[in-house]
């Protein structure tokens, strides 16, 4: 499958800072994003390293197949989500390691949610309340759950999906990276269809743009780079109360006319990386 | 009120309200519904309201709890539905019961977002409980776990029975997809069952599905005993305990 991808990230409306990250690895068809915290400017270290340290462990691993892997991932899943369960794993042990020798980084934390596509096959690695989607026949899917509270509380039927979204407790996590030494990570494995979308944001998004409001924009805009900036702008226009990251991910069948032999290996991409903009 | 009818040859022979108690069904006569026939089990089957859904079961009857001629372990019901029992039919009389839509609607005006923080475990747990003693809907959440599953009751799949563990279930012909769909000119992926915080929801894939006899508008939350139909496959949807 051809692959097309595309990601921006703006502050919004109301912070003064950006603590989101992102980062495309096109070569390796690898999407990972993450959404920091802590006081000062340590939630833009802890997003920077989470993203960092995902993103090496699973390029080294790319060249050395037997690096070793973290955080025991579990038996049944595929060497691709193993590794990617593994780097996050790592990037909480890097980021809890880094506030533990400088005080003044005590407790930034961050959200961590990649995506790695090889062949029709999708591996998903989650930590946090960011969300990855999957927009498929124009239904948009979420194939994350939200390691919030509000989210907990609506899967043990203690409030309703409405109820969750008027909560002022939205941004209470029972589950981050660097806030503890290890971390549960959350996996899922899903194939891939010709012509499915995949949608990597940060809460900054969820919050302010309803589901089928992202879904329609996704269907109105095939151009990856432009749908994210139009989401992001559309959050934006509702308010832009958190920083914003959006990566969109466009699968297309391989052109099977005549002339595909003139141009072998397709087309080449160039990587892209976006990162909090801080001061 | 809503009720139920004991009809026998084209006659009402009995009618009873239902309320908050579950109306029973069988040959014994403590029944809510006695019927005198000896293909029905001295106690058949039970009718009652699980939230809003009126909810038919059958306590593992020997000839078989039907509605609409279709053979159920438990189904939701709906006005005018037929629930048949031996050679008895019942009548069903409620006036509301749809599948509920996905919420279309724009989201409402923001809450203020705090800085994000993070519970830790015991913090988290105390949270948690304190939430849950708040909360009046636990009684629903707590003991049994409840297992999702697919039956397949007519139409040609590679298996008869599925549990859902995924986010996302896709029901249809190609090799990849959960409930694989076997035979000539079935679309690769036909339909799509996937996991939201507050339950199942099903949407379309190449085809529409219909549930509980009705086409989907859209996403659409799945109710334990629906009934799904998609390309001449018939599912029904429950929740295992």
């Amino acid at each position: 499958m051809q692959i097309a991808s595309g990601g921006a990230t703006d502050v919004g409306r109301v912070r003064s800072n950006n603590e989101d990250c992102f980062r495309l690895v096109e070569p390796l068809n690898l999407y990972v994003l993450s959404d920091g915290m802590g006081g000062e400017a340590h939630g833009e270290i802890a997003s920077a390293l989470a993203v960092e340290t995902v993103v090496k462990h699973c390029m080294d691993a790319d060249i050395n197949h037997a690096a070793p892997l973290y955080g025991n991932p579990p038996a049944g899943l595929t060497e691709q989500t193993k590794r990617l369960v593994s780097a996050v794993y790592l990037a909480n042990r890097n980021i809890f390691k880094s506030a533990e020798t400088n005080p003044e980084q005590s407790g930034m934390g961050a959200t961590l949610t990649a995506m790695w596509v090889n062949g029709n096959a999708l591996s998903i690695a989650h930590v946090g309340d960011s969300r990855a989607y999957l927009l498929r026949n124009g239904m948009l899917q979420q194939l994350t759950s939200d390691h919030s509270l509000v989210a907990e509380q609506v899967r043990r039927g203690i409030i309703s999906a409405n109820e969750a979204e008027q909560s002022d407790m939205q941004s209470v996590l029972l589950r981050a990276l660097g806030t503890q030494e290890s971390v549960e990570v959350d996996s899922e494995e899903q194939a891939l269809f010709p012509r499915d979308l995949l949608l990597l944001c940060s809460d900054g998004l969820t919050r302010m743009v309803t589901e089928p409001e992202i879904a329609g924009t996704l269907q109105a805009e095939t151009d990856p780079q432009k749908a994210s900036e139009r989401l992001i702008a559309i959050a934006n226009e509702n308010g832009g109360a958190d920083n914003i990251s959006v990566i969109v991910v466009r699968l297309e069948s391989e052109p099977k006319n005549w002339l595909s032999w003139l141009f072998p290996g397709g087309r080449k991409h160039a990587s892209k990386n976006g990162s909090a903009g801080g001061h | 009120m809503p009720k139920l009818s004991l009809m026998f040859e084209g006659k009402t022979v009995k009618e009873v309200p239902i309320g908050n108690r579950p109306i029973t069904i069988g040959r014994s006569p403590d029944n809510d519904l006695p019927v005198d026939n000896l293909a029905v089990s001295n106690h058949h089957a039970r009718v009652y309201y699980e939230g809003a859904r009126l909810v038919v079961e059958d306590l593992d009857s020997l000839n078989g709890t039907f509605v609409n001629d279709l053979r159920v372990e438990r189904a939701t019901l709906h006005d005018g539905d037929s629930i048949h029992v031996g050679k008895h039919y019942i009548k069903v009389d409620a006036s509301h019961d749809a599948p509920v839509p996905y919420d279309m609607g724009r989201k409402a005006a923001a809450p203020a977002i705090n800085e994000t923080m993070v519970l830790d475990t015991k913090a988290r747990r105390e949270m948690l409980q304190q939430a849950a003693a708040m909360g009046e809907r636990t009684q629903f959440a707590s003991g049994r776990i409840k297992v999702p599953t697919i039956l397949v009751l007519s139409g040609k799949t590679a298996n008869k029975e599925y549990i859902l563990t995924n986010k996302l279930t896709t029901i249809g012909k190609s090799a990849m997809a959960t409930v694989r769909l076997t035979g000539w000119f079935k679309p690769q992926m036909a339909a799509q069952i996937s996991q939201r915080d507050d339950g199942y929801y099903i949407g379309p894939g190449d085809k529409t599905p219909m549930v509980n006899g009705t086409p989907i508008p859209g996403p659409t939350r799945l109710n334990d005993g629906d009934l799904i139909d998609v390309c001449g496959v018939r599912l029904n949807f429950i929740f295992r305990e």
